[in-house]
């Protein structure tokens, strides 16, 4: 299980862009700072997937990245099993598995050097990354390219070495950063399917999204960011009465503008 | 952070393009380079003294002997053309015209001046502008020639022997008694030559992969998941910096020893005295020295560009910050090109200068040993506070998240 609670973030503005505002358009923007994330909390529990859903710029990746542990929050906490990984990021980088659409990979390594390096990094022994490649390679369909430049990959096949390495050392729980954008119906599927995967294990999924017929399709949890600000966290059958509306689009529209109202 | 490392070192080696400039660039292309400059260099000098100049005299008939020197001089052609010259103005319109190369203007009593107790002021007039010029230089020494004929005739007609005029027109004679063996002076004229050439090698062996290893890892989505690993920082900055250090390392080392080889070939096979007498006097323990003090230099240089290359957002943008940083080495080195600037216990703490001024003192057999131990010391701490920084700059999320 993990557990966000309160978690903040701000970022100083740079002289640029102090410069460049003519007026003042956003309001988590003050004197000196951008109020990027102001107060996210959601739980995402074992064998349960969590959708992130928010506009763009609602503060969904710095959330992730806190998660994430490449940001450090300037409050809040995050608990995976208990153990506050703010306090230990070693803890939470060993327990998470993160990819993003943007993630890359070696170019001038093949697909299994690349994937053994992050698993070497993780501190696994080589009998342990070996067993595990080859599992990963067989519920992947990877061996015909696992000894390919990673360079010389197709966009699904690079998708699929990029889920492999986030999940390589096992990790206790799953942050996707709106994994699907810019992929082909074919790779979507391979990721959905990989989802599908971790939620039968029982490993908790947090994913980024702006689908939401991915939601409908996998989550079990919704949270929603505007502003910075959890507006939303529960089951998709509450965020469904919290939004008035069976079609999750509706639902979705229907609780940004309750919020924004209030 | 060997893990790091070996994975670093492996994409190093299978980049083509950072093999060409930390391999290849040095074994090659350098010695080819200054191969060509060389020979283009000494055709131009060459082109240069061959070269045949046009030139016009008025008044000539006044000094004769000096005319027919110029006239027979195998650099001097006697103009030709339907153009009449009787004023040194209307030389430098011909000149300026390119009708003549040269124009020397003797005033009319300069007969009367010779044959009397005054001096006759003459003037060459030609464009100075060209960067190899010894059309002057040639005028001058016909006419003091000359000029010296005529008064050792008239001190002779005065009486006054051959032994008499010279005491008399050169009283002191200043004899040079060099105190510098061949090697020392070699080195004083080689020796501030070679930092110049080893120092930014030095940099480019580190700071070339360090864009891929930094604003590479960045632009290609790496650097996050890199991050999330549960290695540390300082693990994750060492590992890069080993990388950098190892690649800035070889490139000097393949340097050296591909100067070496052409060297040997230049002394060799076209049996240059010059570079017998300069490299002989050279053990393998000053290559050694050299080698010793390059190390810590190398450090700073892969710790810097480390540094500029984590903070660029992409590859463009690392190229853009090496450049300032390429530039502002190379004038520390000049530092220690200039006269007077000598390694002592203060010049020991000037980075890079420091190290420039050692390579001299090694290569002219006159080097102090404390001061070289001061300079690895003080170069040391200046890469230990660097690699430092580097760990810093790789926990603040503004550099890294830009």
């Amino acid at each position: 299980m993990i557990e966000v609670a309160g978690l903040k973030k701000k970022f100083k503005l740079t002289k640029d862009h102090k410069k460049n505002k003519l007026e003042k358009t956003d309001p988590r923007e003050d004197k000196d700072y951008f109020h990027s994330v102001r107060d996210v909390s959601f739980h995402c529990n074992a064998g349960e997937v969590l959708g992130l859903l928010g506009p763009n710029g609602a503060g969904k990746t710095t959330t992730l990245r806190m998660i994430s542990t490449a940001l450090v929050p300037d409050e809040g906490s995050i608990n995976i099993a208990g153990q506050d990984i703010i306090k230990k990021p070693l803890f939470g980088r060993k327990s998470i598995g993160f990819l993003s659409g943007s993630t890359g990979l070696y170019g001038r390594l093949t697909v299994k050097e690349n994937i053994e390096y992050f698993a070497k990094l993780h501190g696994m022994k080589k009998a342990a990354i070996t067993s595990r490649c080859a599992q990963l390679f067989d519920l992947l369909d990877m061996h015909s390219f696992i000894d390919k430049r990673a360079d010389n990959l197709s966009t699904g096949m690079k998708q699929k070495a990029n889920i492999a390495r986030a999940v390589v050392h096992q990790p206790a729980v799953v942050v996707l950063d709106e994994p699907t954008t810019g992929l082909d119906i074919m790779t979507t599927q391979t990721v959905i399917k990989f989802i599908k995967g971790l939620k039968e294990q029982g490993t908790p999924v947090i994913f980024s999204t702006h689908h939401l017929d991915e939601v409908a399709l996998l989550c079990d949890r919704v949270a929603v960011i505007n502003e910075g600000i959890s507006c939303f966290d529960g089951t998709v059958t509450d965020f469904k009465l919290a939004g008035n509306s069976e079609e999750l689009n509706q639902a979705f529209m229907n609780i940004l503008t309750e919020k924004r109202d209030v | 952070m060997f893990e790091v490392f070996k994975k670093e070192l492996k994409e190093l080696l299978r980049d083509k393009k950072t093999l060409l400039f930390i391999v290849a660039l040095p074994i090659a292309v350098f010695p080819l380079i200054f191969a060509v400059m060389a020979f283009i260099t000494s055709q131009a000098a060459l082109e240069a003294e061959q070269e045949v100049h046009t030139y016009a005299i008025i008044n000539g008939e006044y000094a004769q002997e000096f005319t027919d020197k110029v006239f027979y001089h195998k650099s001097f052609k006697l103009y030709q053309g339907d153009k009449t010259f009787t004023t040194a103005e209307q030389l430098k319109e011909a000149v300026k015209a390119g009708h003549i190369d040269m124009g020397i203007y003797l005033p009319s009593n300069a007969r009367e001046a010779l044959d009397g107790e005054k001096q006759s002021e003459w003037q060459v007039v030609f464009n100075d502008a060209k960067s190899i010029n010894f059309l002057f230089q040639r005028v001058k020494e016909l006419a003091t020639e000359f000029g010296d004929s005529i008064r050792a005739d008239k001190l002779a007609s005065y009486g006054i022997s051959e032994e008499l005029q010279t005491a008399i027109i050169d009283p002191i004679k200043v004899v040079k008694v060099d105190t510098a063996d061949k090697r020392e002076s070699l080195g004083e004229k080689i020796g501030g030559f070679i930092p110049y050439l080893l120092i930014p090698l030095v940099l480019m062996g580190a700071s070339y992969p360090a864009i891929d290893i930094g604003a590479g890892e960045k632009e290609r989505g790496t650097l996050e998941t890199l991050l999330l690993t549960p290695i540390t920082r300082t693990q994750l900055v060492l590992g890069k910096f080993i990388t950098l250090l190892v690649s800035s390392i070889v490139t000097t080392s393949i340097t050296v020893l591909s100067m070496g080889v052409w060297i040997t070939i230049a002394i060799n096979v076209m049996d240059l005295e010059i570079a017998k007498t300069a490299f002989s006097t050279l053990h393998v323990i000053d290559f050694a020295l050299i080698f010793i003090i390059l190390l810590p230099l190398a450090a700073i240089f892969a710790s810097l560009a480390l540094a500029i290359s984590i903070y660029a957002r992409s590859f463009k943008e690392a190229q853009n910050y090496m450049t300032p940083l390429s530039m502002g080495v190379i004038f520390p080195i000049i530092v220690a090109l200039l006269p007077n600037v000598e390694l002592t216990a203060k010049t020991a703490f000037i980075p890079v200068t420091n190290v420039a001024l050692a390579i001299k003192e090694i290569i002219k057999g006159t080097v102090d040993y404390t001061l070289v131990g001061l300079i690895f010391l003080a170069t040391v701490i200046v890469a230990g506070a660097l690699i430092a920084f580097c760990v810093k700059w790789f926990n603040k999320e503004e550099v890294l998240f830009r």
